[in-house]
């Protein structure tokens, strides 16, 4: 990923709303603005942004964090990130058919390996542990509606 | 008089248990998250979103006011134990604080900074109690016209000042301002932007945005340096936490000083807490007479910053309770609390719900004092949270914010769009765009074109109305001239 790529990204974003603006169905009232000006502006001044950050990047005048000394990651990045956005699609899985805890142990875990701890049962502890407490606070202590904590069957 | 009297109407409440302990929860909650990095004020109370609906609503926002001053007290301890600041208002304290802590008057830094953050705060307290009343009788004049230029203006405020650059900024605000277009237009029922999802046509919920963006984008790019793991080192707590008479003598003035600095910039669009805090220590380093311990830790370099920073504090509540205008994330994600409760804010808020903004300004005065309190004696357990591995405070992290996010409306496309939003916020820090603009954009968008529409409506399609109105044009000129004059002034400068 470099500035540009963002560039080109962006760029498709404002295609893809300007193709969304395009679909707004006209209202049938009789109104002095109606429902579609408000979002063409904005995506249409979007696009000169883009466009503008597109031009600047191109010529080099864009950050990356990821170009500063002491700011470059070390080896691994990419199965870091992949690991942390794993745990939170097990829990998207999981979450209707076993509940809260385990899909929340799962989701910890994932993190927690993100951030270099090795997948052990001593993980597992303790991310259970954290998905319980939060489990029991939000949903026992507060009424937050998070659905049960484990699946019916268990 | 009649500010004072409603204030003791307030204080009647705020000193009642159920809302004094809301209060303290508030406080302890905002210490905490101050302290420890990666978590903010703005996620703490995006989190808690949820709760609205099962606490009354005076008892809610004591506890997100007690969240947010108590951010601001907290960054001060990791800036000077560890050097690395909670919150990014408290950078400048590390300056000297952390130096303090090196040379064994680690106590006395963290004395001066909460002494400092508690007379700010009850400086900024002050005023917000006696300037509000004003500004709201301003505001009773604004019609939709002046409320849409007014939104332009701190729109552009907070896109064009924050940040390191203003293109980025721009483009962070579009963002914002298109996510906030997201769902069924209230006026005519036609959805927009849906792509004929129906859990898009209520939009997109500011919590699922700010708290993808603040936690789970900040712990993505954390994940990603893989640099986190290698934490830094603790100074150890030496020294008496009891000022000496020269470190009164040397504090008092710069605490005065930060806090005069800090309400009315905090007040602004887009002041924030970072310029006060900076202007405060220059200002501290010109007029110290010992402007060569500076660099090597000077107190007045740690007293003028903190006062600024809980002073700017107090001044950021202005805009939000007077005008119902956000100029921070944080004051962004409280006025969506408000719309959680069905409160309308702005001018109307202090006489249709003058009971909540009454006790609300009361419980920031026992606030301020619950953290004076709590601040120093409990100065050891905030450094042992600063041990936790990062491992298990990532997880905790990510799992409470998954839980807050999937507890809202128990749905997994909500869970989703958190970690979409999560990877939108990992790229916005990689590549140095602000997260502030894009939040306050999503919140007025709606808010924004509803007072368009209702002007224009009036003016019976007029847009020069917004420039012939007299208050409406000042506000659109200063709008303007924020985005044209500083690229000219840079260019200015770089060719001389």
């Amino acid at each position: 990923m470099t500035p540009f790529r963002v560039a080109l990204l962006l760029v498709t974003l404002c295609g893809v709303a300007a193709w969304q603006v395009t679909v707004i169905p006209e209202s049938l009232m009789q109104m002095t603005v109606g429902p579609v000006l408000a979002p063409g502006v904005i995506v249409g001044v979007l696009s000169v942004f883009a466009l503008l950050y597109g031009i600047s990047a191109w010529r080099g005048r864009q950050a990356d964090e990821s170009l500063a000394p002491d700011q470059s990651p070390l080896p691994g990045a990419n199965a870091r990130v992949l690991s942390l956005l794993g745990g939170g699609a097990a829990f998207i899985a999981l979450v209707i058919p076993l509940g809260f805890v385990i899909p929340g142990t799962l989701c910890g875990m994932g993190v927690a390996r993100a951030f270099d701890a090795p997948l052990s049962p001593k993980s597992a502890l303790m991310c259970g542990a954290i998905a319980s407490t939060f489990w029991f606070v939000f949903a026992q202590l507060l009424g937050v509606g998070l659905g049960p904590a484990l699946p019916w069957w268990f | 008089m009649e500010a004072f009297d409603a204030l003791m109407g307030g204080f009647a409440i705020a000193l009642q248990p159920t809302t004094l302990m809301w209060g303290f929860v508030g406080c302890f909650v905002g210490t905490l998250v101050g302290v420890l990095p990666g978590i903010g004020p703005a996620l703490t109370i995006a989190l808690l979103l949820p709760l609205t609906y099962h606490v009354p609503a005076t008892s809610m926002f004591v506890m997100f006011a007690g969240i947010y001053y108590g951010a601001a007290y907290g960054g001060s301890t990791t800036s000077i134990l560890l050097n690395t600041p909670g919150e990014s208002a408290a950078v400048v304290t590390a300056l000297e604080g952390n130096k303090m802590a090196r040379r064994g008057r680690a106590g006395q830094a963290l004395a001066t900074a909460a002494i400092g953050s508690f007379v700010a705060g009850t400086i900024g307290t002050l005023a917000l109690t006696f300037v509000a009343p004003w500004v709201v009788e301003a505001a009773l004049a604004f019609g939709p016209a002046e409320y849409f230029s007014l939104m332009v203006l701190s729109v552009v405020a907070v896109s064009a000042v924050l940040g390191n650059s203003m293109l980025r900024g721009l483009v962070a605000l579009g963002l914002g301002l298109l996510l906030g277009m997201v769902g069924v237009d209230l006026q005519t029922g036609q959805p927009r932007f849906t792509f004929g999802r129906p859990e898009l046509l209520d939009g997109i919920e500011v919590t699922v945005a700010a708290v993808g963006l603040f936690a789970v984008g900040e712990a993505l790019y954390l994940a990603w340096q893989g640099r986190e793991s290698k934490t830094g080192e603790v100074m150890k707590l030496s020294g008496s936490l009891w000022m000496s008479k020269q470190d009164w003598a040397r504090s008092w003035k710069p605490w005065f000083r930060g806090a005069f600095f800090g309400f009315p910039i905090g007040a602004m669009p887009a002041g924030g807490a970072e310029l006060p805090t900076l202007l405060s220590y220059y200002t501290e380093k010109k007029l110290s007479k010992h402007p060569e311990e500076f660099g090597h830790g000077a107190i007045e370099g740690v007293a003028g910053p903190e006062a600024a920073n809980n002073a700017a504090a107090a001044g950021v509540l202005m805009p939000l309770l007077t005008l119902g205008i956000p100029t921070s994330a944080t004051a962004a994600i409280m006025l969506s609390a408000f719309e959680g409760y069905g409160i309308q804010t702005g001018p109307q808020l202090f006489s249709q719900q003058g009971s909540l903004v009454w006790t609300l300004i009361a419980s920031l005065y026992i606030g301020n004092v619950i953290l004076l309190v709590l601040n120093l004696p409990l100065v050891s357990l905030w450094v042992k949270l600063l041990k936790i591995p990062p491992p298990w405070l990532y997880a905790g992290i990510i799992v409470i914010s998954t839980a807050g996010v999937y507890g809202a409306g128990n749905s997994v496309f909500n869970v989703g769009l958190l970690f979409v939003f999560g990877l939108l916020g990992y790229i916005m820090r990689r590549f140095d765009f602000p997260a502030a603009p894009l939040i306050v954009g999503l919140i007025l968008a709606p808010l924004g074109e509803q007072s368009m529409r209702q002007a224009l409506t009036i003016s019976q399609g007029e847009w020069s109305t917004f420039f012939t109105r007299p208050l409406s044009g000042s506000l659109m000129a200063v709008a303007a001239m924020l985005l044209i004059v500083p690229p000219l002034w840079k260019r200015y400068n770089a060719k001389r």
